[in-house]
């Protein structure tokens, strides 16, 4: 009998918190109320250039601009000599082009830079307080799954994150 | 009769068409001559143990087959995951036919492994083996 009482609270719970419009998964309500929100603009613009898709994604999945405010981009186009422990530098003619591309590209990202919590690295994605409330619910196991790989490889489980989709809907974790 | 023979001599000499070298060996060969005098030419054996050569980087072993595998002919992934396509010609013929890239490569990957540039010795070695694999 108590048990199903438990059970019966809870879910009354659940419901009332859903009429007064709270969601239990989606956690951007009540962290956008001190104007810090995710960033909302993720779409990867039109013409975008060649060399920023062959030469970032030669390495790694192709991080959409509006992932990072425009000052968190130059510290990356900055240090590419160390890139997270890997010499990633490209000719000057090239790094501007790229620079360039995902300055403009990230204008509508008006977030602060957050620094990387590690001396002498970049900023990282993973690391801004937005990812982490998204990723709340995640565990630690989760990441390290070796499906996933870790925190790095968004298209684990947003299978369009290249083309900026990050849907909560189509999140599917693998196994 | 003497036709027979001509074709005959053309068969021979395919084999030797296909060993005449590697268009960028003569470019690595003049930097290593100007980097010392005593330049013997390159050496598929050297280029292939600098390939297996293991370094320790950040406390681990690290070594070209930590992206490209112990077989060239493979392909390989980076360390965020990426597909590297295989690195020998024989599997995949647009590797070393571009100078400009193949200088990037050696310029990053050498400075992940070895923390140093490789000399023009070390890249003609290494072009004289992983162009050689069959």
């Amino acid at each position: 009998m108590k048990p199903i009482a438990a059970l019966a609270t809870l879910a009354g719970l659940a419901l009332a918190m859903t009429l007064a419009g709270f969601s239990l998964a989606d956690d951007d309500e009540h962290h956008g109320r001190n104007g810090y929100k995710r960033p909302k603009r993720l779409a990867v613009p039109s013409g975008a250039p060649l060399v920023w898709k062959e030469e970032c994604a030669a390495c790694h999945m192709l991080y959409t601009p509006g992932l990072l405010p425009a000052d968190a981009w130059r510290e990356q186009m900055r240090t590419l000599g160390d890139h997270y422990g890997s010499n990633a530098s490209l000719d000057p003619a090239q790094e501007r082009v790229i620079l360039d591309f995902l300055v403009r590209a990230s204008a509508a990202n008006r977030l602060p830079m957050e620094p990387s919590p590690t001396a002498g690295e970049p900023p990282r994605i993973s690391q801004t307080r937005w990812f982490e409330r998204k990723h709340d619910e995640v565990s630690e196991a989760k990441f390290a799954r070796e499906a996933v790989g870790g925190r790095f490889n968004c298209v684990a489980c947003h299978r369009d994150a290249e083309k900026g989709d990050f849907d909560e809907d189509r999140v599917k974790i693998p196994r | 009769m003497k036709a027979h023979w001509i074709a005959l001599a053309c068969c021979l000499s395919l084999p030797a068409l296909a060993e005449t070298e590697h268009p960028l060996l003569p470019g690595y060969a003049a930097q290593a001559r100007q980097a010392d005098p005593a330049f013997a030419g390159f050496s598929a054996e050297r280029g292939k143990a600098l390939y297996f050569a293991e370094a320790q980087r950040d406390g681990k072993p690290m070594s070209c087959t930590t992206c490209h595998t112990t077989d060239p002919r493979q392909a390989g992934k980076t360390p965020a995951r990426r597909k590297v396509e295989p690195l020998a010609p024989v599997a995949n013929p647009e590797r070393f036919t571009d100078l400009k890239q193949v200088e990037k490569w050696f310029r990053r990957n050498c400075d992940d492994v070895f923390a140093r540039e490789c000399t023009a010795q070390e890249k003609g070695d290494f072009i004289s083996w992983i162009t050689g694999l069959k």
